[in-house]
């Protein structure tokens, strides 16, 4: 999924303290799972904002919403009775949620209260690590299910580098070094004798290199 | 401790460039890429046939996106050639510890002049596998020279002996009023982040070419007007609808296709072309892509 943190405080304040109505929209998936910009998290923002203008002596008014998926273009169109009673909208969802309300409320600006961080997952309650980076051209099935791209601080496809100590990478001693848990994990499935094949050098255009990726799936699109 | 000019070249003396702009005097530059492969020879004798006639050649990097010997060694050639370089930078195939790390080499290879630029999109290249990196645009570039200039890093930190540069920048060619509104703002940010010159891309209409460096040369810094020598018809017909800035005319298709001698009406036309904006410029750069050998015809035809 995509993880997201809140903004500081501070920083949502200076988008938003210009309008005296404002639309708060979470979303029900990624961003809830993380618990960044969800039903609970708007909540949590719309009071810690109501207080902060209550301070300094104002009411805005702010609308709740949470929407089911905010980069579905479907899901956007539930803001549209709400549109024309407020000034500006505030996205608790991931960068592809902001944009998109972005591009179908063009008269109105939306800025986003949370940071989009990485596409991760969960390794226990309340931490998220990175795992993927999205390159295009997946390489998880010969590196024994664990990938060198979003895992190795260096992105080597032929590691490990001299900097493996003990099964950790060089940058921190509490991070894995992705090539070592490649080798484990080979040698655990038998299959070592991949880990002999050198990679090649990857085609970035897969990884975005040639400018914004786009797929068209002809059997789906009208 | 040392005295920081003792580090790397002596500037000043070789400035001519940089001297002759700040002076007013009319600077004429030209164009010559790097070879893709290590045979300089062709750059060699470009340069020779002529050193004489012009104050500095100007070395793109990787230009179009196209691997080639980088700018770096090029302006090291022409500088052992006598001549004064003037070398790209851009943001797109090297972090900004390569870049610095690259202005610092520049300097003790006596290369004091720089002209950011953009980088071509990597799809358009020949590497088109290639990672973009994308770290500095032109505006960071600019800063970036100068923090090295007044002698530390990007990080902060302090560099032993300080490089010099003059630096320039270059504009986006220019489709209409509303796109020159745009990049006249651009333009003046790239001033205040450092640039001491304008280099402005070729255009072959010469009323919309004046009417475009009169709105730079408003900007108080010396604006330099490319003049690019087109090769045959099928180059003009392509800039013509490929690159709508080039205002490239029907008319002026035409008169190379008509003409006798196609190269030497190609010549002429770059001749002319200089001809014109010697009075709106303070100097004029002249692209012969490929066609190096034929810049002192240029010259002799522009009377310089
Ligand atoms: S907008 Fe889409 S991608 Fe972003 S958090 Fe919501 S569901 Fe996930
Ligand atoms: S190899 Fe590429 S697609 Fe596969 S997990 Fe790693 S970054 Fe993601
Ligand atoms: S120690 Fe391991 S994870 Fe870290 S950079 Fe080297 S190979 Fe990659």
């Amino acid at each position: 999924m995509i993880t997201a943190e809140q903004k500081p405080l501070n920083e949502i304040l200076d988008y938003i303290s210009p309008y005296d109505r404002i639309i708060l929209v979470g979303c029900n998936e990624c961003v809830t799972v993380c618990a960044a910009g969800g039903r609970k998290e708007v909540g949590l923002l719309a009071s810690a904002l109501h207080l902060n203008f209550l301070k300094h002596g104002r009411t805005v008014e702010i609308k709740e919403i949470t929407l089911e998926r905010q980069c579905d273009p479907e899901y956007a169109e539930e803001l549209v009775s709400e549109i024309d009673r407020t000034d500006a909208i505030l996205s608790m969802a991931c960068g592809c949620g902001v944009q998109t309300i972005a591009a179908r409320y063009n008269e109105k600006p939306v800025f986003p209260a949370v940071n989009t961080k990485f596409m991760g997952a969960s390794v226990s309650q309340g931490i998220w690590e990175e795992k993927c980076q999205g390159c295009g051209d997946c390489l998880l099935g010969i590196t024994g299910g664990i990938c060198p791209v979003a895992r190795c601080s260096k992105h080597l496809l032929n590691g490990p580098c001299g900097g493996t100590s003990k099964g950790m990478c060089e940058i921190a001693p509490d991070v894995d070094c992705a090539w070592c848990l490649i080798w484990e994990r080979l040698k655990a499935l038998g299959m070592e004798k991949r880990y002999e094949e050198i990679m090649e050098a990857k085609d970035f255009r897969a990884a975005g290199g040639g400018g914004p990726r786009r797929i068209i799936r002809k059997d789906l699109s009208l | 401790m040392m005295n920081p000019t003792l580090i790397g070249n002596k500037k000043d003396e070789q400035m001519t460039f940089q001297n002759k702009l700040s002076k007013g005097d009319f600077v004429v530059l030209a164009e010559m890429n790097t070879p893709k492969g290590v045979d300089i020879s062709d750059l060699v004798t470009n340069v020779r046939h002529l050193k004489s006639r012009i104050d500095a050649v100007v070395i793109p990097d990787m230009d179009n996106g196209v691997m080639h010997m980088s700018a770096l060694a090029g302006g090291s050639i022409i500088r052992q050639q006598g001549l004064e370089p003037v070398i790209h930078i851009y943001g797109r195939d090297r972090n900004q510890m390569a870049i610095q790390g690259d202005m610092l080499a520049a300097h003790v290879l006596g290369i004091h002049n720089l002209l950011v630029v953009q980088g071509e999109n990597i799809i358009h290249g020949d590497h088109q596998n290639a990672k973009p990196v994308d770290d500095l645009n032109e505006l960071d570039l600019l800063d970036m020279v100068q923090s090295l200039v007044k002698g530390t890093d990007l990080a902060g930190f302090e560099l032993k002996g300080r490089p010099q540069f003059f630096t320039g920048c270059r504009v986006q060619p220019i489709r209409d009023d509303n796109h020159l509104e745009k990049e006249i703002i651009s333009a003046r940010a790239k001033i205040d982040a450092g640039a001491q010159y304008i280099m402005v891309p070729p255009v072959f209409d010469i009323a919309w070419y004046t009417h475009i460096l009169k709105q730079f040369t408003s900007l108080n810094v010396p604006v330099i007007a490319t003049v690019f020598m087109l090769k045959n018809v099928g180059m003009a017909r392509y800039l013509s609808i490929n690159d709508p800035g080039s205002k490239l005319s029907e008319e002026l298709i035409t008169r190379i296709r008509k003409a006798k001698d196609r190269e030497t009406e190609c010549i002429h036309i770059a001749g002319e072309m200089i001809k014109e904006l010697k009075a709106e410029v303070e100097g004029i750069m002249i692209s012969a892509s490929g066609w190096e050998d034929r810049l002192p015809a240029i010259l002799d035809c522009a009377g310089l």
